[in-house]
């Protein structure tokens, strides 16, 4: 497993409504962490009229974008938990024992965990 | 695939084997027992053939093919298993995954015809059948099956589980049950079908079909016999009889194999076949072993039972009965029906636990993984400074760099760095967030102004103090709040939890894995900052956010270590630039870091407390000696009626300071008072700077004493803090 890459993101926390009603162009990756908590990873703006709301940046994740190949073959023999079958979708549990997200497309995968558990999640899976 | 014939060694000694034998079945022909006597079923229900093969103990030759790489030996008579060592070295078995939409757990008639009719269906079954090696040790929620196959272990996951593991047969249990030459009625036409010879066989209960023996009327009294059973003795005709034999066949009745289905509780399972079957129990055993696994005899259950354990678990827990190879497939119904005959009720099976077979530590801890530790994005400064780390509260954190007291010296005297990035950092905000924090915490929150921070317990509903940590307020709804390295995954529970009780408009983020944080602590501290960018410098108990270094930081002035300590905020991905900068800037300030044993010692000289280290589950402030950090004149926050109602009674413990000449006790040694332990040490550090051991501890017998012994020698209670008593190092 190569190392991770870290991941600059954008973190929102605010009413469900809130965020439901948020876009982003294309090419950032926006998961859903709660219905209060969103993580946006790459570069985006957000714009909150008078909502009560916590927006910081956020260097805290890291993490690797695998293929589907890549993902099957690293860290699926890792996952002892049933994945969601929907695309796209944010699963969160343990990868190799490490507290992680997995964020699946039809086309690509993002493993991502926090930046302290990174050297721990690498070498377990390496 | 039959095997070809071929030797094997068995205690040494090669021994032939004949295709398709069972290292068992191999034994038997030899003229020999697998085990240690007792009956042989050849079904892998009891542990009376189980022996060591290839170095792993406790397996069951029966199940196993014979084959000519094997090295089998015996148990020892009576004791365990030989302890080799070392150990020999294996592999860690490989876990493979698999799912379908339904396991079913028996290669037999019941299993065979769930599966097929699951097929029929059109879902995806999976069929696990122990004859082919593939064993079902463990079922857990999920439901998940944990596997045993001889390729390794698997695990399968599937929303519906089918048990049809069939039935054991009933092993006899009276005197003589532990000869050789005894086999059930299975295990006879197992023999037989192998060509061995069982010599003169006679059977108790019906015969088995194509077996040579001679049917004997009668109930089963005793067996008989040296080593082998020479013969058997049964009541007939209101007398008894002996008749002589080689082989003794066993026709006793069935007990359902249902130790997965035990397992199973609230889980989708369901049993068919025998498995499900509720067959009579045996007669209630009066004498002879009753569990061969773990030898344990009817003379064992009746002195448990005198010692008032009358009830099949306690039984079980108090003679260890149904604990060893086989799980309780053998002893169960016998333990069932004695007790059912002392007490006129049958009880039901005693539960049952992973894991159904013998696993070997390799087999445990195939795809576990320790707890992950997270280290902080300071970890590599740390060792390159040749840190001794060590895990505290989930993190790795650097212990020492070498000279804890040269680290002492330089927060005392100079300047000094310490990584806290582990502590719990969280941002709320919200209209209600006043609200929030006002019942959340003893503390009166809305009296803390914008830019200005306070010391806080956090308290539950029983007024225990479960961790501490500071507020710093932002502006009117928004507030940073830290807590203990160890208590701030709970907290996060905690404020959420109350959040949505309380059903307030409270916004939480969690920062703690964001957020790297930097104590820069010491009498120099604010000339060092000075020299990044720190022009004007919080005051004790302020906090600004502002660049230092060029990076954002938000900046609190508080202080742990009892010198003027500026906590430094700031993203985790500049935080080895910040370090390296004030190390850097520091130079001639006689900077150096300081690890946590240094800063244990710091702390104590403060008397200030640890929680979980100088805390209990159950400690109030008043124990603390902290009742001002409790504000009562507030109306409601979480923890005020249990303080408001237990502050009138007496009270048996405090947490007191205490000082002593020389060197530091041992952290938890006891107190005494008056030749009785009257509590004990929590915390303990040999001041330099004082001169004498500082030390917190727990009194718990009032009236409390002033004077007492520690490590055979006088210790004073003292009032902490201990070093700078006025606070003034801290607000300079």
């Amino acid at each position: 497993m190569r190392a991770p890459e870290s991941l600059p993101a954008l973190r929102v926390v605010a009413s469900p409504a809130t965020l439901d009603g948020l876009a982003w162009p294309d090419g950032v990756t926006a998961l859903r962490l709660a219905t209060d908590d969103l993580l946006i990873i790459g570069k985006a703006m957000v714009a909150l009229d008078d909502e009560p709301a916590i927006v910081e940046k956020d260097a805290g994740y890291a993490g690797w974008w695998l293929t589907p190949d890549e993902f099957a073959d690293a860290v699926l023999p890792h996952v002892d938990w049933a994945l969601p079958v929907t695309r796209p979708v944010l699963a969160q549990g343990l990868v190799a024992g490490v507290p992680a997200k997995i964020w699946l497309t039809d086309d690509r995968a993002l493993l991502l965990c926090a930046v302290a558990y990174a050297h721990e999640l690498a070498e377990r899976l390496a | 695939m039959r095997s070809s014939p071929g030797r094997f060694l068995l205690d040494g000694v090669s021994l032939a084997y004949e295709p398709g034998d069972t290292l068992a079945v191999a034994v038997v022909r030899a003229g020999a027992h697998p085990g240690q006597g007792g009956t042989l079923c050849l079904a892998g229900d009891c542990g009376n053939c189980v022996a060591e093969v290839d170095g792993i103990a406790y397996v069951r030759t029966c199940q196993t093919p014979a084959s000519a790489e094997l090295t089998v030996r015996r148990h020892p008579p009576g004791g365990p298993p030989a302890w080799h060592d070392p150990a020999p070295s294996r592999a860690t078995p490989e876990v493979r995954r698999m799912e379908a939409d339904v396991v079913v757990v028996g290669g037999g008639a019941s299993g065979r015809a769930a599966a097929a009719e699951s097929g029929r269906a059109g879902r995806r079954v999976i069929l696990l059948d122990a004859g082919e090696g593939i064993e079902v040790i463990a079922l857990y929620a999920g439901p998940t099956l944990i596997v045993r196959t001889r390729e390794g272990l698997l695990h399968v996951r599937a929303p519906e589980v089918v048990v049809a593991t069939g039935a054991a047969e009933i092993q006899p249990v009276c005197s003589g049950n532990q000869l050789a030459g005894l086999v059930t009625a299975r295990a006879a036409r197992q023999l037989y079908a192998a060509g061995i010879d069982l010599g003169v066989a006679v059977a108790i209960g019906p015969p088995p079909d194509g077996v040579p023996c001679m049917p004997l009327p009668g109930e089963l009294v005793r067996i008989e016999g040296e080593e082998r059973v020479s013969g058997v003795v049964t009541l007939h005709g209101g007398s008894e009889h002996t008749t002589p034999c080689d082989t003794l066949i066993l026709n006793l009745g069935r007990s359902p194999r249902d130790v997965l289905a035990r397992m199973a509780d609230d889980l989708p399972v369901t049993v068919v076949g025998s498995a499900a079957e509720a067959f009579p129990l045996p007669p209630a055993p009066s004498a002879g072993i009753v569990c061969p696994c773990v030898g344990i005899g009817v003379d064992d259950l009746e002195g448990v039972w005198a010692r008032g354990f009358q009830e099949l678990e306690l039984v079980k827990r108090a003679s260890l009965v149904g604990t060893g190879t086989c799980q309780g497939s053998v002893c169960l119904p016998h333990v069932r029906a004695w007790i059912a005959a002392r007490t006129g009720d049958t009880p039901g099976p005693f539960t049952a636990r992973p894991a159904s077979r013998q696993i070997t530590l390799g087999e445990a801890a195939a795809d576990v993984h320790l707890d992950a530790f997270r280290r902080t994005p300071l970890h590599d400064e740390h060792i390159a400074l040749g840190a001794q780390m060590d895990r505290f509260g989930g993190w790795w954190r650097p212990w020492t760099y070498g000279d804890h007291l040269a680290e002492y010296r330089a927060v005392r005297e100079a300047v000094s760095l310490g990584d806290v990035s582990t502590l719990g950092k969280f941002v709320v905000d919200g209209p209600d967030t006043v609200a929030f924090l006002q019942r959340l915490y003893p503390t009166d929150v809305a009296s803390i102004r914008p830019g200005r921070s306070r010391y806080a317990l956090l308290l539950n509903e029983r007024g225990h103090v479960i961790d501490d940590g500071m507020i710093c307020r932002e502006s009117e709804s928004r507030f940073v709040l830290t807590f203990t390295t160890g208590g701030a995954g709970n907290a996060e529970m905690w404020m959420r939890d109350w959040v949505e009780t309380w059903g307030l408009r409270v916004l939480l983020l969690d920062r703690t894995m964001s957020l790297a944080a930097i104590n820069v602590t010491g009498p120099r501290a604010g000339d060092l900052l000075a020299r990044v960018g720190l022009a004007d410098p919080p005051r004790f108990l302020q906090h600004v956010r502002t660049e230092l270094a060029g990076m954002p930081c938000h900046v609190m002035r508080l202080s742990f270590t009892g010198e003027a300590s500026f906590e430094i905020h700031h993203p985790i991905d500049r935080s080895a630039d910040l370090w390296r900068g004030l190390m850097a800037v520091g130079e001639d300030l006689e900077i150096r870091p300081h690890g946590l044993q240094a800063l244990f010692g710091l702390r104590l000289e403060k008397g200030h407390v640890i929680i979980g280290m100088d805390t209990e589950l159950d400690t109030t402030p008043r124990r603390l000696g902290m009742e001002w950090a409790v504000n009562m004149d507030k109306p409601e926050f979480l923890g005020r009626d249990a303080l408001a109602r237990t502050a009138g009674l007496p009270d048996q413990r405090r947490l007191v300071g205490l000082t002593m000449p020389g060197t530091a006790p041992t952290e938890g040694s006891p107190i005494w008072s008056d030749s009785d332990i009257v509590g004990h040490v929590t915390s303990s550090f040999a001041s330099p700077t004082l001169g004498q051991a500082v030390m917190l501890g727990w009194l718990k017998r009032a009236p409390f004493p002033t004077q007492v012994e520690i490590d055979g020698r006088p210790a004073v209670v003292t009032p902490p803090p201990f070093y700078d008593p006025e606070g003034l190092r801290a607000r300079s």
